[in-house]
């Protein structure tokens, strides 16, 4: 029997970690941001989100977003994740295929 | 999302089932595994109004719990594996050699072709002629954040089959990968068959027995080195970068340049200065230059001797409006937020000797070629704009709204004429090759 010994190729990763932001306790209130990164389609499933999202909580108020930068896909600055983080308490993203 | 998520923003993304792999590998990258997801069936892209909305009723009640419910954290996070030394058995070092191939091919490890054992070694020989201690950083590559140490870039080069000589080039070309304008992590991920075109100048290429001429991208003896070089950035890009198909390369058909893309410049059958040069380097630097690339398009003529008609030929390979990059600047510009980094869409284009003889012939330059194939590859902005989001034109350029008026205005496919990176590459005969590029190219000194 012979054994053959080789190294992993894999390498280590740095870690990163992010804390989860705190949910809501209802959506009744709530101002929820839609933001698309304009791949075709995003769009129409906020908008349809948007019309179920508005039946069910009436109370809640929405604002669209896209990012500034970008070409197939518009992505989010640091800024305009300011800004949004500014303006709802909430964000719906079709931002993945 | 994740941004969002720091700034105490509760998200729920759209997700397709296909990517849902991919979605929680990006997430756990960037630090929070278990970001909720609403998954549907199908991604929303060439879908009807009416089934995307569906699709939309379907995910509604993972949307709210989504921003409602506790994120709990996600427990089927991917990690690398820990060992850093794996043993085979076998009834001969053949069969244990065997046994290697077939358990790195079942970890994602290996590009399919059969890997060289990364022995002490094989990785000692060539760590030799590195000059560099294997545990020096070279870079962190995306989009897994891997460590690029040169021991991991030594051990991958052994894979690939490469000898010492090849190692400084990995190293430049890993630079490369790592530049923040490269985007990788973008290139890396993307549904879209982006290819690395590793182009290397100067003496340490030819060193390195760099095939230049004849067949260069080709298979066979003369491009050995080419081959197991490209081979090299590929499996780099796997296991350090943690590019893995179906979990962090999403690439909807792949490409076979996606296996091995590299070639040197054939700087002795050009009549121009060297590519290197017009990157800003000393003519006697040897450099390596990484230009991710969709795909290849042959120029083929062997009958015209002027420049001008050279041209016309060439412009029918650039106006192709089913590649990605044609005409993208209509709706911006590849853009890495973090880094506030932005890229136009270059193409390659690698002319033949005797084409660039015919050039070279008539005093015509690389830029003068860039500028005629510049006026001369254009399409009428409805033709652009097929397969594009007139949204994304309007927020791209919201001052050239008048196009819509103006439908049939032939306009250029490239932002600007210095869009064409022109390099020589080849054997005799009238057959170029023009890459359909994505973003800029990055080139890199050799070091050591």
């Amino acid at each position: 029997m012979e054994n053959l010994e080789v190294l992993s190729p894999v390498a280590k990763v740095v870690e990163h970690s992010v804390k989860p932001a705190a949910r809501l306790r209802d959506l009744g209130e709530a101002t929820i941001g839609l933001y698309w990164n304009m791949k075709a389609g995003g769009d129409a499933a906020l908008d349809r989100t948007e019309q179920l999202l508005r039946a069910r909580f009436p109370g809640a108020r929405f604002k669209r977003y896209t990012g500034s930068v970008g070409w197939l896909m518009r992505h989010c600055t640091a800024e305009d994740a300011d800004r949004i983080a500014s303006e709802v308490h909430a964000v719906v993203g079709t931002t993945n295929d | 999302m994740v941004e969002l998520e720091r700034r105490g923003i509760p998200t729920v993304i759209f997700t397709a089932q296909a990517f849902v792999h991919d979605a929680r590998r990006s997430a756990q990258s960037f630090g929070l595994a278990g970001l909720p997801l609403a998954v549907v069936p199908t991604p929303l892209t060439n879908q009807r109004p009416e089934d995307i909305h569906r699709m939309a009723e379907e995910a509604f009640d993972q949307i709210v719990g989504g921003l409602t419910r506790p994120v709990e954290a996600f427990a089927g996070g991917d990690r690398p594996p820990a060992e850093e030394r794996l043993a085979y058995d076998g009834a001969n070092l053949l069969e244990a050699w065997d046994s290697m191939n077939r358990d790195f091919l079942a970890r994602g490890w290996s590009d399919g072709f059969p890997l060289v054992a990364p022995t002490d070694r094989a990785v000692e020989t060539m760590l030799q002629n590195a000059a560099r201690d294997g545990g020096e950083i070279i870079a962190t590559l995306e989009p897994g954040f891997g460590v690029a140490t040169v021991e991991k870039l030594a051990i991958n080069a052994v894979m690939a089959g490469c000898g010492p000589e090849h190692l400084p080039l990995l190293i430049a070309a890993v630079r490369c990968l790592a530049e923040p304008k490269m985007y990788l992590r973008n290139k890396a991920m993307s549904t879209g068959p982006h290819a690395p075109l590793v182009l290397v100048n100067g003496p340490k290429g030819r060193a390195a027995n760099l095939n230049a001429g004849m067949c260069a991208l080709g298979p066979g003896a003369p491009s050995a080195s080419n081959t197991v070089l490209g081979r090299a950035v590929r499996l780099t890009m796997m296991n350090v970068g943690h590019t893995y198909v179906g979990v962090s390369d999403m690439d909807t058909i792949g490409s076979p340049l996606k296996y091995s893309l590299c070639c040197a410049e054939n700087e002795t059958a050009s009549p121009w200065a060297p590519y290197h040069v017009t990157r800003g380097y000393a003519r006697e630097a040897s450099t390596v230059t990484v230009h991710f690339v969709y795909g290849i398009c042959e120029l083929h003529d062997f009958r015209s001797t002027r420049p001008e008609d050279l041209i016309q030929v060439f412009a029918t390979a650039v106006t192709n409006v089913a590649q990605v990059g044609t005409g993208l600047w209509l709706i911006g510009r590849r853009a890495d937020p973090r880094y506030k980094t932005e890229e136009r869409e270059h193409n390659t284009l690698f002319v033949c000797p005797e084409h660039a003889q015919i050039f070279a012939r008539e005093g015509w330059d690389r830029a003068r070629i860039q500028e005629a194939l510049y006026k001369a590859a254009r399409l009428p902005f409805r033709t652009l704009m097929l397969n594009k989001e007139p949204k994304a034109r309007e927020a791209a350029h919201p001052e050239l709204g008048w196009l819509a008026d103006h439908p049939d205005l032939p306009l250029p496919v490239v932002e600007e004429p210095g869009c064409f990176d022109i390099a020589v590459v080849g054997g005799a005969a009238g057959r170029g090759a023009y890459f359909y590029g994505a973003g800029e190219p990055v080139t890199m000194p050799v070091e050591g």
